[in-house]
């Protein structure tokens, strides 16, 4: 099920992709499409900051996700600004919205760690059962 | 599982692997045995030291020198992680972080700590931090097995 979730987002993205860059040949860049590489260029920004996060910061689970909650927001409301999704009345909107979504990772990545780490202990002891029979 | 040994001399030491179908198991067992063959020539003390593969407990990156720890020793290994990664593929050799290797042969528990950090807990004892970011990659060892 995962796998077919985790495909189904990337062929709905490269579908994306493609249908906008024959409408982009064929009528230029309207405002959605904007709106949508848009969001591909944060989402690339967030992926990325992401990524050196976890592989040059060693950080406890909570203290990462405050980190990372801090950091991504203020990315997503420098680049609302830049990209005018956001005015000064209505900037904490981004606190709203990263906060969410980082509250439904922080639960997923914490349910999937205990899941590997109950498999990996299963499978040594196993295999520890089978040299000592 | 039938097992044959005898003594040919004048011969290097053989093994032949007969199965009646490739599968998991035999893919497993022709594994395990390739990765016996592998070891690491070290350095301590200026001498030059052979280290089985089955002997290394953990390999740390430390100032971009690698050292490699046995149950009870830590000698200097002269390469890089990413080299060492090359030449150890399909063996119990798995990344835990960005500086650490560890050889799962010698794991006996990974364990979270209250919400924090996780730990690997070898069999002599010894705890090392394990990342996140490379809990699916051990993961992946156990599942190959």
């Amino acid at each position: 099920m995962k796998k077919i979730l985790k495909d189904t987002c990337i062929l709905a993205a490269l579908m994306i992709l493609s249908v906008f860059t024959i409408s982009i040949i064929w009528s230029g860049v309207t405002d959605e499409i904007k709106l949508v590489l848009q969001l591909f260029a944060l989402a690339f920004l967030i992926s990325a900051f992401n990524y050196l996060l976890d592989e040059y910061v060693s950080l406890s689970i909570i203290i990462s996700y405050i980190v990372k909650y801090f950091a991504i927001t203020a990315l997503v409301m420098l680049f609302g600004f830049i990209a005018g999704w956001f005015y000064p009345a209505n900037f904490w909107m981004a606190f709203i919205y990263v906060g969410v979504v980082l509250i439904l990772a922080y639960f997923i990545d914490d349910l999937r760690i205990k899941k590997d780490i109950s498999y990996i202990n299963k499978r040594i002891r196993e295999q520890h059962d089978t040299a000592g029979s | 599982m039938q097992i044959i040994s005898r003594q040919v001399k004048d011969k290097p030491l053989t093994v032949i692997i007969e199965y009646p179908e490739y599968n998991e198991t035999a893919a497993g067992l022709i594994r395990k045995i390739s990765s016996m063959d592998i070891h690491f020539n070290a350095v301590d003390e200026g001498r030059q030291i052979r280290i089985d593969l089955a002997d290394v407990y953990y390999i740390e990156n430390v100032d971009r020198k690698l050292f490699i720890y046995t149950q009870k020793n830590v000698y200097r290994y002269d390469s890089s992680m990413t080299e060492l990664e090359k030449i150890t593929p399909d063996t119990d050799l798995v990344r835990i972080s960005r500086t650490c290797i560890i050889n799962t042969g010698h794991l006996k528990e990974i364990r979270q700590v209250k919400n924090s950090h996780l730990e690997a807990v070898l069999d002599n004892d010894e705890m090392l931090i394990v990342s996140r970011k490379y809990l699916k990659d051990i993961k992946r060892v156990f599942m190959r097995e």
